[in-house]
């Protein structure tokens, strides 16, 4: 026994779970420990590294358990002195799956999981402290109470995105159990519960509960003659209920149940099992759950087989958006998300379309352009999309301009059906402006670039946010190039879309009240589209093209990335992207709220403190604008 | 200087012979020491205490560790020093040849670590030759000189409590070399890393 390890035992009796041992158990562990010194922002494991044979303790400084989504760091959780993490080894195989990195410089104390298991078995408090560690218990559940102070969730759910969303993602349940009291017949509640066709009774008094009666207990107790069908119910219920807080998460859910061997959970006002009962949590009820989860969605999208199917799944794809935002998941998260889930959507239409029309003649490349290019379609918006194929010999270029042309058409008709609007500028691969050969392509955008604003060749600018939905990289690629070798030194160019940008109405009138529409449909409403969120879109792709950033076209990501080009004014851009998604989050929601767009925002139902945030997210784009008459010379197209 | 010829003709003993086969392979391995001694008069002077860490992969091993008391009676007799924190210690106690006789080979071939490490190499080289043996042939790292060299400084020398201070290694009550020698591991482990050393 050295008396270092003494040290380290006494450290550790000071913290849970570790207080359940005797100091003994502890030296034993102590004397096992690695100790490891970490260097400011050094990191100790990664997301998708192997998992370690141990688990950590800090003794010293400060580490951020983070995950990594879109180059973005979102800290979950900071660990302090006597906090545990990395305990993922202990219940599962697989890789960790997030990252722990070392704030300051700081200390840990390695236990070898092969050391500590054994105690695991012989004591269940620290058992029971790790599986809570491990699920990020409610804050409510009575036996972890004391521990408050230094639980540590080893959120492991976080992860990729989709099973991130699982952790968010709220139960739907029964509000409206069946309640009985402590004396009634076992035979009229049997009775109840298959008139209602539920599988469960909540046995209460005054509301509180006490047991729970299911199909299980009907079955083990009664149809096996243990007890008689006319015994009161108080006799064959199982107790204690295991209860739960209204907004349990559906990973919450599922280890409750499974920690606790159970098929239900009753949700009560505070989580404790002596307030109310608000409803019960059925296992069916966690199917269902997730069969709304981002991944489920994108599996059925791969199989649908009809514009009708995809329409249901998209309308579930609404749905999730909405869940999403009521619960504050970074919209950066939400946007990814369902811009992949749209992508599923748009390629299984094309895939449809093939199918229909037999192979294509050619290599092709179907882009979205516009909002949905730049990955920030979270609402039912209208479609915007090119198709470019390769050159092909001239005698056939009819049939295949045909080809591509019908591809679009239907491919279009399916994204109508679907939800997806047609746009009404014809910005659509079944124009047949916006589908044709590569080279015509180059021949277009050479045009758009080197002559910009002459007669007929009004560029629009959506034309410089293109994603490739399916088909040929090389193609999109091509594109790219032409882009990138016509912007350089390119003042006219820029002049143009810099006067593009800047002659968007300005949001605030000259007395710093908004500038709503004086009339039409949408009078007295604040366009939120055209006066706010395309200035700031339209700057983004701007510095994007003069700082030659490629293949970057979300907008939030675009001003992120330009902190990092352009540092001196990070500033600004920073403030930007910030503005950008809190303009976007209430576009939002005005979107979901009146199943629209989300274009014209109805400012009196906003709450004043919104409407203060609405107009604070208005003020970066006016240093944008300033960012931008001070970079280009903008005075040919003024 | 003549060292070898004094030792030309001896015959080791067995621990130190085996302890020198270890060099034929380099060693990933750190150990960090430190001695108590009476004074640094390597030949009058005797090891109290010795504690000893491994560093393996940029972590402490708590466990492979060596720390014990050597009973230096005789020479606390001598001095008509008190001999009651002997007497006191819980660690492990045992006379200076056995002790030095574990402690080599807890060495083994690691490179050692240490606040001003020469001292007590120096230490543990004049109780092996009282033992007819020859001297440490481990390399050997100072964390001071680590110190000074991360910040060019070549005029002052810092105490081990000084570099405690600066690293911001947690202070303890209680002074033993296995006290000292966990310090100075925790700094050596800042210092590589600052360093750079793999």
């Amino acid at each position: 026994m050295n008396s270092i390890a003494e040290h380290i035992a006494d450290f550790l009796k000071e913290y849970s779970p570790f207080d359940h041992l005797t100091i003994q158990e502890l030296s034993e562990i102590a004397v096992n420990i690695r100790v490891v010194n970490l260097q400011k922002h050094k990191a100790l494991f990664q997301i998708n590294d192997l998992v370690h044979d141990s688990f950590y303790v800090v003794a010293s400084g400060v580490i951020d358990l983070s995950i990594i989504a879109d180059a973005e760091e979102t800290i979950l959780n900071k660990c302090h002195v006597g906090a545990l993490f990395g305990l993922r080894p202990f219940f599962a195989k697989n890789n960790y799956r997030m990252t722990a990195k070392a704030r300051e410089e700081s200390i840990v104390y390695a236990i070898p999981i092969a050391v500590f298991r054994p105690f695991l078995a012989n004591n269940a408090e620290v058992l029971n402290f790790l599986l809570e560690n491990f699920a990020n218990n409610t804050p409510n559940s009575k036996d972890s109470e004391n521990l408050r102070g230094n639980i540590i969730s080893d959120s492991v759910f976080y992860t990729d995105q989709q099973s991130e969303m699982q952790f968010f993602q709220s139960l739907s349940y029964n509000t409206n159990p069946l309640i009985t009291n402590a004396g009634s017949i076992v035979k009229d509640v049997a009775q109840l519960m298959a008139e209602t066709r539920f599988n469960s009774t909540i046995v209460c008094e005054n509301n509180i509960p006490l047991g729970i009666v299911t199909d299980t207990d009907m079955s083990s107790k009664i149809a096996t003659g243990r007890f008689p069908v006319t015994v009161s119910v108080d006799k064959i219920m199982s107790k204690p209920v295991i209860t739960v807080l209204e907004n349990v998460s559906l990973a919450e859910a599922q280890l409750l149940m499974l920690k606790n061997n159970v098929t239900h959970l009753c949700v009560t006002i505070d989580g404790t099992d002596t307030t109310e009962v608000k409803g019960v949590i059925s296992e069916h009820d966690l199917i269902i759950a997730q069969a709304s989860n981002p991944g489920v969605l994108i599996k059925e999208i791969k199989r649908s087989q009809s514009a009708s199917e995809l329409k249901q799944i998209r309308v579930r794809l609404t749905n999730l958006v909405q869940t999403s935002i009521q619960k504050n998941i970074p919209l950066t998260h939400i946007s990814n998300i369902t811009s992949e889930i749209n992508f599923a959507i748009l390629k299984r239409a094309i895939e449809l379309s093939i199918l229909d029309l037999g192979s294509p003649p050619a290599r092709f490349a179907w882009l979205s352009i516009g909002s949905q290019g730049r990955k920030e379609q979270l609402l039912l918006t209208d479609q915007d999309s090119i198709l470019v194929f390769e050159d092909v010999a001239d005698e056939k270029y009819r049939d295949v301009k045909d080809y591509f042309l019908t591809l679009g058409k239907r491919t279009t008709l399916t994204l109508e059906k679907v939800g997806y609007e047609l746009c009404p500028n014809g910005h659509m691969a079944s124009n047949m402006i916006w589908c044709k050969s590569l080279t015509d392509w180059i021949k277009q955008y050479d045009s758009w670039m080197k002559a910009p604003g002459e007669k007929n060749n009004n560029v629009s600018s959506i034309f410089f946010d293109y994603e490739l939905i399916f088909g040929d990289q090389k193609l999109e690629d091509a594109i790219s190039t032409v882009v990138f070798k016509n912007v350089k030194n390119n003042t006219l160019f820029f002049d143009y879309l810099g006067n593009d940008a800047l002659r968007k109405h300005s949001p605030l009138t000259f007395f710093k009240n908004f500038n709503v529409e004086e009339e039409g449909l949408y009078k007295n409403m604040f366009d939120i589209k055209t006066r706010a969120i395309m200035p700031l879109v339209d700057g983004a792709r701007l510095f994007t093209l003069y700082f030659d950033l490629k293949g970057i076209n979300n907008t939030y990501v675009r001003f992120k990335q330009l902190t990092i080009s352009d540092p001196k004014h990070s500033e600004i851009y920073l403030n930007c992207a910030e503005a950008f998604l809190t303009l976007s989050k209430f576009r939002t929601l005005e979107g979901l709220k009146n199943e629209n767009s989300g274009q014209y925002i109805n400012l009196e139902e906003l709450s004043k403190i919104d409407k203060e945030k609405l107009k604070n997210a208005l003020l970066p784009m006016k240093e944008l604008e300033e960012l931008i008459k001070s970079k280009f010379q903008l005075t040919q197209f003024s | 200087m003549l060292d070898w010829l004094k030792h030309i003709n001896k015959e080791f003993p067995e621990f130190w012979k085996n302890y020198l086969s270890k060099f034929d392979k380099k060693s990933k391995r750190f150990v960090i020491l430190s001695t108590q001694n009476s004074g640094l008069n390597f030949s009058k002077d005797v090891i109290y205490s010795i504690g000893a860490f491994a560093i393996l992969d940029d972590s402490i091993l708590i466990g492979d560790s060596f720390e014990t008391v050597l009973l230096q009676y005789k020479f606390l007799h001598d001095n008509k020093l008190s001999n009651t924190f002997i007497i006191e210690s819980k660690m492990k106690k045992l006379g200076e040849p056995d002790a030095i006789v574990e402690l080599v080979e807890f060495i083994g071939n690691a490179i050692l670590v240490g606040h001003h490490i020469d001292d007590h190499v120096e230490m543990i080289n004049a109780a092996l030759e009282r033992m007819n043996c020859g001297r440490l042939k481990n390399e050997a790292l100072d964390i001071d000189i680590m110190h000074r060299k991360l910040h060019d400084i070549t005029d002052k020398k810092f105490s081990l409590d000084e570099l405690s201070e600066i690293y911001k290694i947690p202070k303890s009550e209680r002074i033993s070399a296995s006290e000292d020698a966990y310090k100075a591991s925790l700094l050596f482990l800042k210092l590589k890393s600052r360093l750079g050393i793999n």
